[in-house]
C-alpha cells in the first residue's frame, strides 16, 4: 500500500464536511435573520441537511486522520493544536446534527438561535482545525 | 421530539462519537505496536559511504529544518523535543527513534524518510557535538 495512502484519504475526505458545515452555518444564520419571512423555512431545511451531511462526512475524515497518525489522538506541536480543535468540533457537530434531526421544526426562535450559536462555534472550531492542518502541511510538505 | 428531550440524546450521541473515535484510535495504536517489529533494522546505505561528510551533513541540515526543527528548535537546542547537541547514543539508536518515533512523545518518520535521509540527518546531528 502507498505509505501516504491515509494522508491522501484524509485530504480527500476532510474538505467536504468542512464545506457542508460552513454551508449549514450560512443557511441557519440567514434563516434566523429572516425568521418571519417565507425564505426562512427552506433555509432552515437546507441548514439541517447540510449539518447532518457534515456530521456523516466527518466520520471518514476522522477515521482517515486516526489511521494516518496510527491512533495518535493528540500528538505534539501543530498536530496537538489540530487535535485540540478537532475533537470538540467533532463531538459538538455530531450532537448538534442529532439534535436538529430529532427536533426538526418543533422549535422556537430562541431555541433555534441557541442551535445557530452552537453551529457557529462548531464552524469556528472546524476553521481552526483546518488552519492547524494547513500548518502541518507547511511543516511536513 | 421536544427540544429539551432531544438535548440529552444529542449529548449522548456526541459523547458516543468521541468514544468511538477513542476506541478506533486505541485499536490502531495496538495494531501499529503489534507490527512495529516489521521495521527493518538500521543499516546505513552503501551509497552514503561514498558521499563526503560535509555534503551529507548539509543534506541532513536541510532535512532537519523540514522535519525536526519544528519540535527540536531551529538551533536544535530543544523546544518541545529535547536538545540534540552532544548526543551520546549510537547512530543505530538515533535511526531507530527517527524511524519508529517515541510513543506519545515523537511521531514516526519511518515512512517519510529513507535510510539515506536518516543517515544524512545523523551526520548533521553529529556536527552539533
Amino acid at each position: 500500500m502507498d505509505p501516504a495512502f491515509w494522508a491522501k484519504m484524509h485530504g480527500a475526505t476532510t474538505h467536504f464536511p468542512i464545506a457542508m458545515i460552513f454551508g449549514a452555518c450560512l443557511c441557519d444564520t440567514a434563516a434566523l435573520c429572516c425568521w418571519q419571512k417565507p425564505a426562512s423555512g427552506p433555509l432552515r431545511t437546507a441548514g439541517r441537511y447540510a449539518a447532518v451531511i457534515a456530521a456523516l462526512g466527518s466520520i471518514p475524515a476522522v477515521a482517515s486522520g486516526l489511521a494516518m497518525t496510527r491512533g495518535d489522538m493528540l500528538g505534539h506541536g501543530d498536530l496537538r493544536w489540530h487535535h485540540l480543535f478537532v475533537w470538540p468540533a467533532f463531538a459538538l457537530l455530531v450532537a448538534a446534527a442529532v439534535w436538529r434531526s430529532l427536533v426538526r421544526e418543533q422549535l422556537s426562535r430562541r431555541g433555534y438561535a441557541g442551535y445557530v450559536g452552537v453551529i457557529c462555534v462548531v464552524t469556528g472550531l472546524i476553521a481552526a482545525t483546518g488552519y492547524w492542518g494547513g500548518e502541518l502541511l507547511q511543516a511536513f510538505p | 421530539m421536544k427540544p429539551a428531550r432531544a438535548l440529552g440524546i444529542s449529548a449522548a450521541a456526541g459523547a458516543a462519537a468521541l468514544l468511538a473515535a477513542g476506541a478506533l484510535a486505541a485499536a490502531l495504536r495496538h495494531e501499529a505496536a503489534a507490527h512495529s517489529h516489521e521495521l527493518p533494522p538500521y543499516v546505513a546505505p552503501a551509497a552514503v559511504a561514498r558521499v563526503a561528510p560535509e555534503v551529507l551533513a548539509a543534506r541532513g541540515k536541510k532535512l532537519y529544518f523540514g522535519n525536526c526543527a519544528h519540535c527540536h528548535g531551529a538551533d536544535a537546542t530543544g523546544d518541545e523535543g529535547p536538545d540534540l547537541h552532544d548526543l551520546w547514543v549510537s547512530d543505530r539508536r538515533i535511526a531507530t527513534v527517527v524511524k519508529r518515533g517515541i510513543k506519545g512523545e515523537m511521531p514516526t518518520f519511518g515512512k517519510k524518510l529513507n535510510d539515506a535521509d536518516i543517515a544524512a540527518l545523523i551526520a548533521y546531528v553529529r556536527t552539533l557535538n
